[in-house]
């Protein structure tokens, strides 16, 4: 099944995760084809009356909505940890969300780990200057200040400071430009009297041909396609009305890997963030639908139905990576009588892994379509194309999500199959455009790339570092991902022999941050946060 | 050909923990410089030791232990000489070290005071000797590939891709496969002189002999052990009566079993095993009985030449009938200990929230992810009891007995990111280290040990103090993912020196260079091989 489409979160009683979940989290909205998104500076000690006071122009949507009602518009929110801070969650609540989402993605660690900064440097994957955008976490302090073992020689961390800083996300899919900004000035008027500002925002859209079913990224491909297929045992997802208790063979992923408060892959109750029942500046227990925490006595459940949402804005230049591509080709041909088939089309096929249209490259040709219509992602590679003689070793949807291409023998491709899907993520991305930019331009366009995850490490910075960015991968040397890594060589295997080319980025990280997606109940005790007592930063 | 891999735990004076701490980050600023043509960094380290492929020096704390000053080397050939030539490289910060450490009783006190001595300073050699602790379990990656052989091989792919991906390259590609491999292998002779000598075999038909007969001897005597009692009720009770007991006995403990872990032992399915796996356990378990009744023979009759000359032909066929049948035994003794075990891990405490030190953490990160190897080293504690210990030990030595025997590829199994790694036991047994140099980062090497050889880490680590619950020592532990991690990180210690002679090369394409460098060394290949060899060019 293409797109991981057709399943949908059970609704039955009012514990079920419809109730909770934010919508964006069972659909992409595909017929939302309008949008934007808006980062917001939260002011210190904020509360969160500007919720509140936004809800009720434009109430976030949850996931019972889809398929009950027309929608014509919906609204989703997250927050980065530093925006929590500023809203008066208490300290013990902001520890308890996981390492990366404390730490934010600009932590110099993490950042090397991801493959933007090296150092005191920003990669060529980043934009020049570095990103512009982000959370501005600063890590808490080390909880131990004098350490006996300490050399006293430890490096400062802590991310750098980068221009602006967003403390929230609201996202607006709608299907007119008229509904969008109608949204949008609603929500300016009712955030202004709260000192609540838009520090940055992005015009979101999906590209779509004439009678085509999916998207099309910048480049003009068609996006979107590869997704999980989200199982839950205890039936919290159905599929035609059916629980779907055990995972499909491919792309089966458990619920927990996307949703807080379900069996993830460890085959535990993914965790989440805690509140403690009852402290000052927080709503009353009694005012409050979070559930209690399953396993911590005295502690609400401040995660479960909620998700973390990993954001990254790319900036694609779309007319350099086609003339490079042009540039490219035309020499290959050049000096090569083998090469006459060599296009800047062929080359980008070879980079992304599939056609324009989608369908994943084969040995002798292309998959043909699923019985859907839609390009065919219920596909292996080990059997059909173990030497990437179709969809080379390196390209970028192999890196993606390698099924079982990594198995060194058939009697390991299972093994390899399952061991990819432990890594999956829910892509949620659409195409962007800043205002006054085209395509045609060198303006900023690009694809804000989305994704939910319960586990951020094992997952979304697993597929960034281990797979995308790795240059190991799948036993090739010194070559990572040729549509979002450095410039840099591409192996595009074939017999008797591979060739080799140079790709250059086009694709350049503009800013991101890890937030965290807070199911309805959640947003509930957020708006009702009491501005802190002097800031707490 | 010999490859040695050790550590040399040595107590550290707490007052002076701190102070070692410093020596030993000091010690890795100045060291981790390029100073030297064709060394990235570590020059002085690596040009002065020309057998080390991996060195550590880290500090380990522990709550109820001083703290513990471990060196780890990992090398060509035996370990004396190479004493020698780190005495010329780093014997003064080496031995500044050593005085921060406590003195040890007896000889290996002597051996101290003489290498710490300022006035009339000993070899360091005799007292890391004494000191070493030899591992339990360990791997070799590339198993069989001296330093010497990696980095020459490393050269020669690194010039066959240049040349294929300059202008020769179109040429090379306008050739038959069979011309264009003996067009390169005339190059590369040209080139690299060495490749026309004869290459030193990785494993020798003695080694791998040596490696096959401790491992049949090993089964063999944990077969007697196991079979003991059965042994002397076939010796004592009459056939048909000791076949009753055993029978009676075994069924009553394997219905006890069932009654209390049928849904356990329900879901441990025997399916996955291949036909090759059950032919060879089938094959070994043969093997092992006709051996057991060759030594039945051997010893009986000669214990009867000894007594009764004319008998010994009988007394040899008697014993061996009798440790034959000795083995219905094992219905007795085997489902007899798996109660005993079950017992144990039913009562056993899992550390389900290990307190884990994020200033220590964070030391870590700081270290990681620079190149595309990384280090850890880890430190657990030992649950006590009579059958833990003997499980622990007799996993242990089968399980590196096993490897030796399997792991002769260069890889672990699907796993191909292992460099050297072993464990060893520390304070008179009563803790275990764990050491390894690996391919990408922490969290993907664990989940790599998660998702392919849980069954085998919970073996080899399970004995430690709250390692995640396990069942049969089978399942759940390490596929516990984030249990396991946890558990992991909690004991993992910072890696303060850790130097790689090959920082760039991962474990595969190690291999991939060397089928590369095999390919060319012989004149011709057939088509299949020639073609296989093309794919790795």
């Amino acid at each position: 099944m293409a797109g991981g489409r057709g399943w949908k979160l059970a609704a039955d009683t009012a514990h079920s995760p419809a109730h909770g979940a934010q919508a964006i989290v069972a659909a992409g909205f595909g017929s939302l084809a309008c949008g934007t998104a808006l980062f917001l500076d939260l002011p210190e000690a904020c509360g969160g009356q500007w919720l509140a006071d936004a809800r009720a122009v434009a109430e976030v949507t949850i996931a019972r909505q889809i398929g009950t009602e027309r929608l014509e518009r919906c609204v989703s929110v997250a927050f980065t940890w530093r925006g929590l801070q500023r809203m008066g969650l208490s300290a013990e609540a902001l520890a308890s969300f996981s390492a990366p989402f404390r730490q934010g993605m600009f932590q110099q660690d993490r950042s090397r780990r991801l493959g933007d900064r090296r150092g005191e440097d920003w990669l060529d994957t980043v934009i020049e200057g570095g990103p512009v955008w982000s959370g501005n976490i600063k890590a808490p302090p080390p909880p131990r200040p004098v350490d006996p073992y300490s050399a006293g020689m430890e490096r400062d961390n802590t991310p750098p400071d980068v221009g602006i800083s967003t403390h929230a996300m609201v996202l607006i899919y709608a299907d007119s430009p008229q509904n969008v900004d109608e949204s949008v000035q609603a929500l300016e008027a009712a955030w202004a009297p709260h000192g609540v500002g838009i520090s940055h925002r992005l015009m979101l859209k999906i590209e779509r041909g004439e009678g085509e079913k999916f998207g099309r990224e910048h480049f003009g491909f068609a996006d979107g396609l590869s997704q999980p297929l989200p199982y839950d045992r205890d039936g919290a997802v159905l599929r035609d009305g059916q629980p779907v208790t055990t995972p499909d063979k491919i792309n089966g992923t458990p619920l927990g890997d996307f949703l807080i408060g379900y069996r993830n892959r460890n085959d535990e109750i993914a965790p989440g963030p805690l509140v403690r029942a009852d402290v000052d500046g927080a709503p009353l227990r009694s005012q409050t639908t979070l559930p209690a925490h399953p396993r911590a006595l005295g502690f609400l459940d401040l995660g479960r139905n909620g998700s973390y949402l990993v954001v990254r804005q790319l900036r694609q230049d779309v007319r350099r990576f086609w003339d490079s591509l042009e540039r490219t080709a035309q020499k290959l041909r050049e000096s090569d009588s083998t090469a006459s088939h060599i296009t800047a089309q062929w080359l980008a096929e070879r980079i992304v892994g599939r056609t324009m249209d989608g369908h994943v490259l084969r040995p002798d040709g292309t998959l043909p379509a699923g019985a859907d219509g839609y390009p065919d992602n219920d596909f292996r590679y080990f059997d059909a194309d173990q030497h990437g003689h179709g969809c080379p070793l390196g390209s970028h949807v192999r890196r993606a999500n390698p099924r079982d291409a990594l198995a060194p023998t058939g009697g390991d491709k299972d093994v390899l199959l399952d061991a990819a899907n432990n890594h999956r993520i829910l892509r949620r991305g659409r195409n962007y455009v800043a205002s006054g930019a085209t395509q045609d331009s060198a303006g900023d366009v690009g694809l804000l790339f989305m994704c939910l995850n319960t586990d951020i490490l094992r997952q979304f910075e697993f597929t960034q570092q281990t797979w995308l960015m790795n240059s190991d991968f799948a036993t090739l040397f010194e070559e990572v991902d040729p549509l979002v890594g450095p410039d840099g060589g591409m192996t595009i295997p074939q017999d008797p022999l591979r060739r080799r080319v140079q790709v250059e980025t086009y694709v350049q990280l503009v800013g991101g941050e890890y937030f965290f997606l807070p199911s309805l109940q959640a947003i509930d005790y957020l708006s009702a946060l009491s501005p802190p007592d002097g800031a707490t930063e | 050909m010999l490859q040695t891999t050790l550590s040399v735990p040595i107590e550290v004076r707490p007052e002076s923990a701190s102070q070692l701490a410093k020596l030993i980050e000091e010690f890795k600023q100045r060291e981790d410089k390029i100073d030297g043509e064709g060394v990235d960094n570590f020059a002085n380290i690596l040009n002065g030791l020309p057998n080390l492929h991996f060195m550590s020096i880290s500090l380990f704390e522990d709550v109820s232990y001083d703290p513990i000053f471990i060196v780890e080397v990992n090398i060509d050939g035996a370990a004396p000489p190479f004493w020698f030539r780190l005495e010329t490289v780093a014997g003064q910060a080496i031995r500044q070290m050593l005085r921060c450490c406590k003195r040890p009783q007896g000889r290996r006190g002597r051996l101290y005071d003489g290498v710490i001595s300022d006035s009339d300073a000993q070899p360091l050699g005799p007292f890391m000797d004494a000191m070493a602790q030899p591992p339990s379990v360990f791997h070799h990656g590339n198993r069989g590939l001296s330093r010497k052989r990696i980095l020459r091989e490393a050269a020669l792919f690194r010039n066959l891709r240049e040349t294929l991906d300059g202008p020769q390259g179109v040429a090379c590609r306008a050739m038959a496969p069979a011309l264009l491999h003996a067009s390169l292998r005339k190059m590369m002779l040209e080139r690299f002189d060495w490749l026309a000598d004869r290459p030193e075999p990785r494993i020798t038909h003695l080694e791998r002999a040596v490696d096959v007969v401790r491992l049949a001897l090993f089964a063999l005597l944990v077969l007697l052990v196991l079979s003991a009692p059965g042994i002397v009720s076939a010796a004592l009770l009459s056939w048909s009566a000791h076949l009753a007991a055993c029978l009676l006995i075994g069924a009553f403990l394997a219905l006890i079993l069932w009654r209390r872990d049928k849904a356990i032992l329900s879901q441990i399915s025997l399916g996955a095993l291949s036909l090759r796996t059950v032919t060879l356990l089938a094959g070994g378990a043969l093997l092992l009985l006709a051996l057991l009744y060759g030594v039945g023979l051997i010893v009986g009759a000669g214990a009867g030449l000894a007594f009764n000359a004319a008998e010994a032909p009988n007394w040899g066929r008697a014993l061996g009938k009798t440790l034959l049948s000795g083995q219905l035994g094992l219905l007795v003794t085997v489902p007899g200990l798996v109660l005993w075990l079950r017992a144990l891990e039913r009562r056993d405490s899992s550390h389900l929230m290990p307190p884990i030190d994020e200033a220590k953490v964070a030391q870590m990160l700081q270290r990681e992810d620079w190149i595309a190897q990384n280090h850890m080293a880890s430190v657990v504690h030992i649950r006590p009891g009579v059958l833990r210990a003997l499980i622990i030990r007799a996993g242990h030595r089968g399980l590196g007995l096993l490897l030796r025997v399997k792991a002769t590829d260069g890889y672990l199994g699907s796993m191909r990111t292992v460099h050297f790694a072993h464990w060893a036991f520390l304070n008179n047994g009563s803790r275990l280290l764990f050491v390894s140099n690996f391919d990408q980062s922490w969290g993907s090497y664990l989940d790599d040990f998660i998702e392919k050889a849980a069954v085998g880490l919970t073996l080899a680590w399970g004995c430690g103090v709250g390692f995640p619950p396990t069942d049969f020592l089978i399942t759940g532990g390490a596929a516990r993912g984030r249990l396991f991690k946890n558990w992991a990180l909690a004991s993992r210690s910072v890696s303060r020196f850790w130097c790689s002679a090959y920082p760039d090369l991962s474990v595969d394409q190690i291999e991939r260079n060397h089928r590369v460098v095999q390919g060319l060394r012989k004149d011709r290949l057939a088509d299949e091989q020639l073609a296989s060899w093309m794919r790795e060019l």
